[in-house]
């Protein structure tokens, strides 16, 4: 809790002092804070900005500093006559005393006064208002009072007995300042209690030292005797007694440093907030799988710092897992065509430019094969140029549709991959070559240099190439196609949006379609229901036409398993079912 | 789906009956008193107001009554039927007080109350202050017991300064006046003031920090005529302040430079999720370096209202002070729930009186600047009409039926009912879009909510954490949690901002009212609408003293069992639950005699050691008993054929039952702070496939005897509904586990250290082998380890320890073969060993307690160790490295020393119960360890100092303080499930209300009437007066009108005539779409707990649309709109929800958009 918890006294001789306060020193940045948080990422100047600051406050609490303010401090000249007594908690040069919180990086530390002189003036002015200036009905009890310029104070004065004071009793206050006063004041019923407690044990020590030195030398009897001489009032005044000889404890500060930090440390943490997100998307899901898979395979590796950094120089993969590793850790900058190395010059830098590159006509083909789960095969000396490929179309399926084998010597059947690149003169089955259900982008060095005016005039490296787009049985022109190509050729041609609007707009398509895919497999695997009702719930959900139905089979392969293991084990619960009838 | 149609009504009876479980129902209007005084500097104090004194005549004017100190009678306040209708109650108040004469003539001439100067003193203090800002303050007064609510403020008369006033310049005028003004002695403190502080420092923007302005002593107060000394006042302080050689002048500039964006940057630059809204919060309000005036509203008013003739001269100042008193029943529970109620709703309580303050400044302007008597009755009635609707409002505020389970927070609390919880939803669901489908009613509506209470938006926002394989869907936000934890910030601040859905940029406050005459109507669709109106959950957790944790919760101990319904097999399975029976008077005991004791107990109090002990004694008994019946359960539950039970659920069971065993122990690991709250524990699900088996078997056969077993030892069995006994993270679980095994009390279900223990069970249950012999003597010795920390301190401590007990001496040396066979003798039979280690911690309450488990712990290790070939460390090893990943770095590095360095371990435990007990042996720098504790007195093992090096870096700056090791460490939720009224969640979620309640976030009227009359100054005042104490942008209130079938927002923005309330809304087609295909999907018989996750994923949408929109809008300034509909699928009427969607996460948006 951000607050300063003081105790205070009331010296016959000085008024209103502190005695020992606790305050809290949180670490400059919240631990959880950038850690894959999305809000906090976004940010993160913001939290930078801040974590400087609070690093510098943090130096200027050092103990340095604090011991020579402790040290210089005004105690030992200004409070000569009480000095050791009751004016002081921790002697002269005591460097007061730290507790660290590790789990919460959260320090909490004790010394007579802030070293901080706003805070010091702060507590000071709270001291004074809670001995001096606030009312409260019998004088011992609770009070809130506090403005913004100051801070707001929980206080609870008390009397401790002491033998040897006027009355027989000294004042003290416990005080908690915030600048939050809602917190404060919420936290109100926790406080009485906590500080109350520990009033009640300081009163109870005090008590008993009391009745000892009372029995052992009657005060009230020796002033009467002695009353009324001018040296008594001298020498009571003078007779300010430390706390610890109040309570014959030694330990006193120390218990008191410890009760403090507890009660900040406990009224922090009295209310604690759930506070949900939504859950992981399927493609987060995905790669969050691959991944684990990754490691159960490379179980090998050994010491931790492996896991931190970057895994793919350390596994000993094939070309699948690379590829697998790569896609993680690229997936993320697919839209960043600034991300790309400037030495690979043959490549695609996004879907808009692949489809400037290929024509419209072309891509329509391409991309058609691409969302319906086709086999798309590039065949290409240039490496590279496949890859960029491959990444710049595979932004259009969720992650979990995708299997890439980037480049082989020979061709790999459909259902091991989606996207093959093969070298120019790999040979292509011939059922392959005449199937529908497979594309074949064929790269050429062009003979002549203007093939494909469109777009390709910034792009050199590109222009040396032809391509040229096969399939087994074309896509007639009329056909409407699934709903998702049309919006993604519509963003695609709307010049007025940016890349990364493009790269949202992808992102709300994949997500809407996959949602519909996550009904369409609740429904027929996990349901099991009949043909006819599987086409009324195809209509409500607007993907009725063929291509879409199509498309949704495909990407329901590309569902999570942490997904469907949910499904098939939570939602298909008897209690749905019965409670229905 | 025809059958649909008839299920209706039976069901709503029931919803209603559940709302009435709103505990508040007994409070009166008459139990709240207004006091009000004014000070002024030359005719001294007086009582302008008091609703309690009643009132002589009407021509009593409240000028006159000023002027005299003599106060007037005013009528008996009309007693007002809580929950009756307040419209009418109110007019009936204003008739009856202005005919208190004739109705109440036997209070005329009574006089000023008697406690009326005791009040004046406590509101105003005994010592006046310079400061000119209003203060606030609250005082509970014992007998008869009352709760005050006061704010103090200037009121000027013919004033020089107009207009809104700083404090800042309000306290720079104040001392440019006070010098012409003040008796020579104050006026040197002064002028050496103002001389010795620059006036740059007064005219900083925002930093106007008063200590040039402190308390100054203007009035001899009876405290100060006793003592006083004109050294204490506090102008001296300044001096002292400067001599002590703080340079405040260099300090203060050099802090010139604001660290956090003010308020109105943060307008514009806000940065607006729910995770930002509170690190900003913590920042804002940090006490760290220095304090930093936020905002201040305005509060002192100008009594004249003539605009300011410049002449300070004449300026004359009056405080006025303004009292709220709550007459508190004589009842400690009643008292108890409205002091609960009262400080949890400050806010919405200031809210209020500020409203009043108001009132009374416009009455006071009124009566002033009239002679007319009539005028001042006016002005006089004017308060007591202010006073009656303060009093009315409070009353409905604390009585008005509230919505019994809220749809989102219910779901969320993740209870076991879920499946029923989507059922009934899904159910109201449907019949409100048969039944309130006119006017496209029901997506105008929820249109509305989604736009403006925002908080679902982050609950969408998918997180990229590992998914909890129990997959509630959603994430619990572990960001937040550790900001909570780092940087605490006030949640329940928080928690009433995502309600009123202040999470966008700029800030909007939003509330829902429907009205409707048809009471279930209204009931059904305010219970709908709370699944959309969403926010955090409070939970109350108990930070546990040392000592005060496991030392109690032995005796505590509740073992529930509970048949769990099998959800894929049709078999019942038994759920067996150990725990502190949160519920019971055990906890509150504890809570009461322990904590107060507890802070210095060690220090000093032999006493308290023996009683211990004493206590141990029969606490071991329990323990053994506890252990040898855990030994029963899992050794049946080894009898089990694994085919009967599918793969992962055995898993899952295995993971339990070891988990469970040693969830108590886990917390000995940890030093400091509560277990984090991480999910580990799913990295090890599944990774032990050979282990299946036997835990399949122990679930079945668990099954077949249930409770009988426990109940032959003694252990009080009980039989609790599953969502009472589990913590969150079981509880969700409960789809895919069959069998729970909670053991101990669960403090933290997911931590990390689980793991580790998880894996001293798997190696446990490899190796045990041998019966248990030695456990009671380990129980002794771990007494006596108890007994000298309490009894002894410092260096004699250890040597106690040492030499005193020969006998245990040996089992501290790794290297004795003694040591080996007592380790076995533990270790080998796998339940009793699990609970000995919990076992010590029970019987030793003080600080060193964690460190002695931690000895015991480690040394077992170590011989483990030794004997299997380092097995142990392995295994321990790896466990650590799969959690790496969520654990943070530190923690676990240190956990990873305590167990791989045991000897050093063990070593620093002694020392720090050494440390723990003995504080004034003075200590060197060097310092601590990986457990957190301190130098090393006796420096024999050369392990300790690798440990302690450990954190040397960190250390170094730290080295001058002493440090003393941090104290208790363990949460406990103390009321997880059981709504609480200290709980905006609950408390503002409002049933069908007899009348309108401004402050509910949501609630049902059966007529408009009086909200027509409040709507405006409400949604005014809740501008001017902001409940989260932050600047509101703008404050919204949705109307529902299920008569008329409309929706309209009201906003304090706009004025709407003829007529209406407000605009109404444009049915935004994305939310119209994705209503219908929910329960389309329904109609189509798909689980309502699946459409429940459809309808989140079709929100889901709507935060990628609104993510797209902002990307779109990125460096625009024109809206496309057509653009937007054929590209992005995003139409004009969607486009106010995407964009005020789009402002949680990018607030430039508003700029462009609104």
């Amino acid at each position: 809790m951000n607050a300063i918890v003081a105790l205070c006294h009331f010296c016959e001789l000085h008024g209103p002092r502190t005695l020992f306060c606790t305050e809290v020193l949180h670490a400059p940045l919240p631990q959880g804070a950038g850690s894959g948080d999305s809000p906090g990422q976004g940010e993160q100047a913001e939290e930078e900005e801040g974590g400087i600051q609070m690093s510098s406050r943090v130096r200027a609490h050092s103990p340095a500093e604090g011991t020579s303010a402790e040290s210089n401090s005004p105690g030992p000249k200004k409070s000569d006559m009480c000095e050791a007594s009751g004016c002081r908690s921790l002697a002269a040069g005591h460097p007061g005393y730290i507790s660290h919180d590790k789990e919460t990086s959260i320090k909490y530390v004790s010394h007579q006064h802030p070293n901080h002189p706003q805070l010091f003036s702060i507590v000071r002015q709270a001291c004074v208002r809670s001995l001096s200036c606030e009312v409260c009905p019998g004088r011992e009890g609770p009070i809130f009072f506090g403005d913004e310029q100051h801070g707001f104070v929980f206080s609870h004065t008390f009397f401790i007995k002491d033998s040897l004071a006027r009355g027989f009793q000294r004042w003290y206050s416990i005080i908690a300042i915030m600048m939050d006063r809602i917190y404060l004041i919420n936290s109100w019923p926790f406080l009485l209690g906590k500080i109350r407690g520990i009033i009640d044990e300081l009163q109870g020590k005090a008590l008993k030292v009391f009745e000892a030195e009372q029995f052992g030398c009657p005060q009230r009897a020796q002033r009467m005797n002695t009353a009324f001489t001018p040296f008594l009032h001298q020498r009571n005044g003078n007779a300010a007694r430390s706390l610890t000889s109040l309570t014959s404890d030694d330990n006193l500060w120390a218990c008191l440093h410890t009760s403090f930090a507890w009660l900040l440390k406990a009224c922090g943490s009295r209310l604690t907030e759930k506070l949900l997100e939504g859950a992981p998307t399927e493609d987060t899901l995905v790669q969050m799988e691959k991944l684990a898979d990754l490691e159960e395979e490379s179980e090998s590796w050994d010491n931790s710092e492996a896991e931190e950094e970057d895994k793919a120089p350390v596994l000993p993969e094939g070309a699948e897992g690379r590829e697998l590793t790569k896609c993680l850790t690229d997936s993320s900058l697919l839209s960043d065509c600034g991300s790309w190395q400037p030495r690979k010059l043959s490549v695609f830098k996004s879907l808009r430019h692949m489809r400037q590159v290929l024509g419209a006509p072309s891509f329509r083909m391409l991309a058609w094969h691409v969302l319906m789960g086709n086999q798309v095969i590039w065949k290409s000396r240039d490496v590279d140029l496949v890859q960029s490929a491959f990444e710049v179309l595979r932004t259009m399926l969720p992650v979990g549709c995708v299997r890439i084998i980037p480049y082989s010597s020979q061709y790999e059947e459909a259902y091991r991959c989606n996207f093959l690149g093969l070298g120019p003169h790999v040979q292509i089955p011939a059922h392959v070559l005449s199937s529908e259900f497979a594309v074949i982008v064929e790269v050429h060095t062009a003979t002549r240099s203007a093939l494909h005016p469109v777009g390709c005039e910034d792009d050199q490296s590109l222009s040396k190439y032809d391509f040229v787009v096969t399939s087994g049985s074309p896509v007639s022109a009329d056909r409407v196609g699934p709903t998702i190509l049309n919006k993604i050729e519509a963003a695609l041609t709307n010049q007025n949006l940016s890349v990364d609007v493009v790269d949202q707009c992808l992102v709300c398509l994949k997500e809407e379609w996959m949602n519909k895919v996550k009904v369409l497999f609740k429904f027929t695997k996990v349901d099991s229901r009949p043909k006819e009702d599987t086409q009324k719930l195809l209509s409500v959900l607007g993907a009725s036409e063929e291509d879409n139905v199509k498309l949704l089979k495909f990407w329901m392969t590309g569902l999570s398993k942490t997904y469907k293991s949910h499904l098939m084990s939570t939602v298909r619960s008897p209690t749905a079912s019965e409670s229905r009838n | 789906m025809s059958t649909k149609k008839v299920r209706t009504y039976p069901e709503s009876s029931v919803v209603l009956t559940r709302d009435l479980s709103w505990p508040l129902s007994e409070f009166d209007p008459s139990q709240i008193r207004l006091i009000v005084y004014q000070d002024c500097e030359r005719r001294g104090r007086n009582v302008l107001f008091d609703s309690s004194v009643k009132r002589k005549n009407e021509d009593t004017s409240v000028s006159k009554l000023c002027s005299d100190a003599q106060v007037k009678v005013f009528g008996k306040c009309c007693q007002l039927k809580p929950g009756g209708d307040s419209s009418s109650s109110l007019d009936s108040s204003i008739t009856l007080s202005s005919d208190v004469k004739d109705q109440c003539p036997k209070y005329q001439g009574s006089r000023c109350s008697s406690d009326a100067n005791m009040l004046g003193e406590m509101m105003f203090g005994s010592v006046a202050m310079s400061y000119k800002g209003s203060t606030l303050k609250i005082h509970q007064i014992r007998s008869p017991p009352q709760l005050m609510l006061s704010k103090v403020f200037t009121a000027r008369t013919g004033s020089s300064i107009c207009g809104s006033l700083n404090t800042l310049q309000d306290s720079l005028e104040f001392i440019n006046q006070d010098n012409s003004t003040l008796k020579a002695d104050n006026n040197t403190v002064i002028n050496g003031l103002l001389g010795n502080i620059g006036l740059s420092q007064f005219c900083s923007p925002r930093r106007a920090f008063s200590e040039q302005g402190p308390l100054r002593l203007i009035r001899s107060a009876s405290f100060f005529a006793v003592h006083s000394n004109p050294m204490d006042m506090p102008g001296r302080e300044l001096n002292e302040d400067r001599d002590s050689g703080i340079a405040r002048s260099a300090s203060l500039s050099s802090l010139l430079i604001t660290p956090f964006p003010s308020p109105n940057s943060s307008l514009t630059r806000s940065c607006a999720s729910s995770y930002q809204r509170r690190w900003r919060r913590s920042q804002t309000t940090s006490l760290e370096n220095g304090v930093f005036p936020r905002w201040s509203v305005e509060e002192s008013f100008n009594l004249s209202d003539e605009s300011c003739g410049p002449n300070p001269g004449i300026v004359r100042k009056k405080k006025i002070a303004i009292g709220v008193i709550f007459s508190l029943s004589k009842d400690e529970d009643e008292n108890n729930k409205f002091n609960e109620f009262f400080f949890s709703h400050f806010p919405l309580f200031e809210s209020h009186v500020n409203k009043l303050k108001s009132a009374i400044e416009q009455a006071m302007k009124m009566s002033r600047r009239s002679a007319d008597a009539s005028q001042r009755s006016l002005a006089y009635n004017r308060i007591v009409d202010a006073l009656n609707e303060f009093r009315i409002t409070i009353c409905n505020l604390y009585t008005m039926p509230r919505i019994g389970e809220p749809v989102w927070l219910t779901m969320m609390s993740g209870t076991p009912e879920k499946n029923q919880l989507c059922h009934r939803f899904m159910k109201e669901f449907t019949f409100l879009m048969e039944n309130a489908s006119k006017n496209q009613f029901l997506p105008a509506l929820i249109t509305a909510v989604l736009t403006n209470h925002l908080a679902w938006v982050p609950t969408v926002m998918p997180n990229g954490q590992p998914p909890i394989k129990i997959f509630l869907e959603k994430h619990s936000s572990q960001s937040v949690d550790m900001l909570a934890k780092t940087h605490p910030y006030n949640p329940l601040w928080a928690q009433l901002g995502d309600l009123y859905g202040a999470i966008g940029s700029p800030v909007r406050l939003a509330r829902t009212v429907v009205v409707g005459r048809r009471q279930d109507m209204v009931h059904r669709l305010l219970y709908f609408l709370t699944y959309f109106i969403r926010c955090s959950e409070l939970q109350e957790t108990h930070l546990l003293e040392n000592g005060e944790d496991e030392a109690i919760v032995m005796p505590g101990t509740v073992i529930t069992t509970t048949l769990e319904k099998g959800e894929i097999e049709e078999s019942e399975y038994v759920l067996i639950t150990m725990h502190r029976n949160k519920s019971s008077l055990l906890l509150k005991e504890s809570e009461e005699t322990k904590m107060p004791q507890c802070n210095c107990k060690y220090c000093s109090h032999p006493l308290l050691g023996q009683n211990i002990e004493n206590a141990s004694q029969q606490e071991k008994e329990d323990i053994q008993n506890n252990s040898k019946e855990l030994l029963g359960i899992s050794n049946e539950c080894r009898m089990i054929s694994p085919s009967d039970c599918q793969e992962e659920n055995a898993v899952d069971v295995k993971q339990y039952k070891l988990r469970t065993c040693l969830d108590t122990k886990l917390e000995t690991f940890v030093c400091t702070g509560s277990a984090p709250v991480d999910k580990c524990i799913l990295s090890e699900r599944g990774s032990e496939p050979t282990e299946e088996t036997w835990q399949g078997k122990e679930l079945l056969d668990s099954d077949n005897h249930p409770g009988k077993e426990i109940r032959a030892t003694g252990i009080v069995v009980e039989k609790k509904p599953p969502d009472k006994t589990m913590p969150p993270l079981l509880s969700c679980d409960v789809t895919q586990t069959k069998v729970t095994f909670l053991i101990g009390d669960s403090m933290s279900p997911d931590s990390d250290t689980e793991l580790r223990s998880q894996a001293v069970v798997d190696q446990i249950t490899r190796h045990h082998t041998k019966p248990l012999k030695e456990d009671r003597g380990t129980i002794d010795k771990h007494q006596e380890t108890k007994q000298t920390t309490e009894d002894q301190s410092g260096e004699s401590d250890i040597q106690n320890m040492v030499s005193g007990e020969p006998g245990e001496l040996p089992c501290w040396s790794h290297s004795d073969p003694e040591n080996m066979s007592l380790f076995d003798e533990y270790f080998n039979d796998d339940s009793i060993e699990t609970r000995t280690i919990d076992d010590v911690p029970v019987q030793i309450s003080t600080d060193s307690k964690e460190h002695c488990c931690m000895l015991e712990f480690s040394k077992r290790l170590c011989t483990k160790n030794n004997k299997q070939n380092n097995e142990f460390c392995k295994c321990i090893e790896t466990v650590h490295q799969d959690s790496c990943k969520t654990c943070f770095p530190q923690q676990d590095q240190r956990d990873t020393y305590s167990i791989l360095v045991p000897h050093g371990d063990k070593e620093s435990a002694e020392k720090k119960i050494a440390v723990g007990t003995e504080w004034d042996i003075p200590r060197n720098e060097s310092s601590d360890s990986a457990l957190g504790d301190s130098e090393s007195e006796d420096t024999g093992h050369d392990m300790t100092r690798q440990v302690s090096s450990y954190y040397g870096g960190e250390q170094e700056d730290w080295a001058e303080e002493d440090e003393i090791p941090f104290p208790g460490s363990k949460l406990i939720e103390v009321s997880a499930v059981q709504p609480n009224i200290a709980n905006f969640g609950r408390s503002l979620l409002g049933g069908y209300c007899s009348s309108y309640v401004p402050d509910f976030v949501l609630q049902g009227i059966g007529s408009d009437e009086r909200l027509r009359q409040c709507l405006v100054s409400d949604l005014s005042h809740a501008v001017q007066h902001p409940v989260l104490d932050e600047p509101i942008a703008e404050a919204v209130c949705i109307i529902a009108d299920m008569d008329k079938w409309t929706v309209q927002v009201a906003s304090s923005q706009r004025r709407v005539t003829d007529n209406k309330l407000g605009k109404e809304v444009l049915v935004s087609s994305l939310v119209s779409n994705l209503l219908h295909s929910t329960l389309q999907l329904y109609k189509h018989n798909l689980s309502p707990n699946f459409c429940v996750m459809h309808l989140e994923d079709r929100l889901q949408e709507l935060y990628f649309k609104s993510k797209m929109l902002s990307e779109y809008l990125r460096g625009q300034m024109r809206v496309h709109v057509k653009e937007l509909g054929v590209v992005l699928g995003i139409e004009s009427s969607d486009l106010p929800l995407l964009a005020a969607v789009a402002s949680t996460h990018s607030p430039y948006v508003a700029q462009i958009l609104l």
